[in-house]
């Protein structure tokens, strides 16, 4: 199945490669083109893609702007010709970064990775979702780690944080690890208590000690509030 | 005797390998890249120019890191790494101290747009006699 992208790239050479090499590889339909932050941010409020070939620099936000203000996690290719950005690239969970100017080779190497991650994800996905696992409103999950299924009391749960391919659950006990997205346990922790702030973390909102500025302080644990998802959580908060 | 079609080579200043495979052969996707090019650079080193004038290092850093982009498009990847160079150089230096660098760069990109306009007809003789 074609994954649907879009192309935030102020560099109409470099947009045209893109456009070329998703036809060319028969795996990625474009859905657009955008030449700043503020235009991809105003066709993703009303439309959703798979994937974002996103570049860091252009007239007005950065590339990593766009990314804060995310209300959904896509997967992220960034493209960019300065290597610099790739420890920026590690923090913000992106799927592959791509150093322009980059080949068909190259890119297609990068498509193929992402696919077999999405047919990956899914796969694990399937057997949950007809086992006679607890539905949403059940108060514990059952999560694949250690190569077992270990049951997690959702009461225990403090937040998930998004790691690439893999989702870690921090409980004060410990902390959990288990192949999936982010996008998956969002659908199972369903409910009042746990609220999506940031692109790479969920948080039990029972379990927040104080909000400084935009960060969550949960036992000790500081979890950043996302642009795009300040608004939900200051109504879903109540905060005044 | 049949006709054997020769392929494309590219001029020696640029990285012929690079481009072989970038374009894989599609002559004509290349003749579009390079016509872009020449349209696209003397508006982008405008930018560069004035940025210069104004003696705005952090603005003159970005234009540069845009027309490093094309130049690397188009096969300089060498004169691609001395953009980087300078615009590195435009976060920690001090305008004095890049004058002669400026200068440098501006001589090397007029090199390569003759080069490519060459390379650029060429193409276009390439691509009618073969078409």
């Amino acid at each position: 199945m074609k994954l649907s992208c879009i192309i935030v790239e102020d560099i109409q050479i470099a947009a045209d490669f893109l456009r070329k090499f998703c036809e060319k590889s028969d795996m990625v339909e474009v859905k657009g083109h955008f030449l700043n932050v503020a235009d991809a941010l105003e066709y993703l409020d009303h439309e959703r893609v798979d994937l974002l070939f996103l570049d860091i620099e252009m007239p007005g936000a950065s590339g990593f702007d766009l990314l804060d203000s995310l209300t959904y996690s896509p997967k992220i290719i960034l493209t960019t010709s300065k290597t610099e950005y790739a420890f920026n690239a590690f923090q913000y969970h992106v799927d592959d970064y791509l150093k322009k100017p980059f080949t068909f080779k190259r890119f297609q190497e990068s498509i193929q990775k992402l696919q077999q991650k999405v047919s990956a994800a899914q796969a694990l996905a399937a057997p949950a979702a007809t086992s006679p696992a607890p539905s949403s409103d059940t108060d514990f999950l059952f999560i694949k780690a250690e190569d077992k299924l270990i049951k997690l009391k959702k009461d225990d749960i403090l937040f998930l944080e998004s790691m690439r391919d893999y989702v870690k659950f921090v409980t004060p006990a410990r902390n959990y690890i288990t192949y999936s997205t982010l996008k998956n346990m969002e659908e199972k922790l369903i409910g009042p208590n746990f609220l999506k702030v940031h692109r790479s973390y969920i948080v039990n909102i029972t379990k927040i000690d104080d909000i400084r500025g935009n960060t969550i302080y949960l036992l000790g644990n500081q979890i950043p509030i996302g642009k795009g998802h300040r608004d939900e959580v200051a109504s879903r908060l109540n905060i005044l | 005797m049949a006709n054997i079609r020769i392929g494309f080579v590219f001029d020696e200043s640029l990285n012929a390998a690079f481009l072989a495979e970038l374009f894989d052969g599609d002559t004509i996707y290349a003749e579009t890249v390079f016509e872009d090019f020449l349209r696209d650079l003397p508006v982008y080193w405008q930018r560069v120019d004035a940025a210069f004038g104004n003696e705005n290092l952090p603005v003159l850093g970005t234009c540069v890191h845009t027309c490093k982009t094309l130049f690397g498009y188009v096969g300089f990847t060498d004169l691609q790494e001395l953009c980087q160079q300078f615009e590195n150089k435009c976060s920690v230096s001090r305008m004095d101290d890049l004058r002669d660098e400026y200068h440098l760069l501006t001589e090397r990109k007029e090199k390569a747009q003759r080069v490519i306009e060459k390379e650029y007809n060429r193409l276009r003789e390439y691509n009618e006699a073969n078409g």
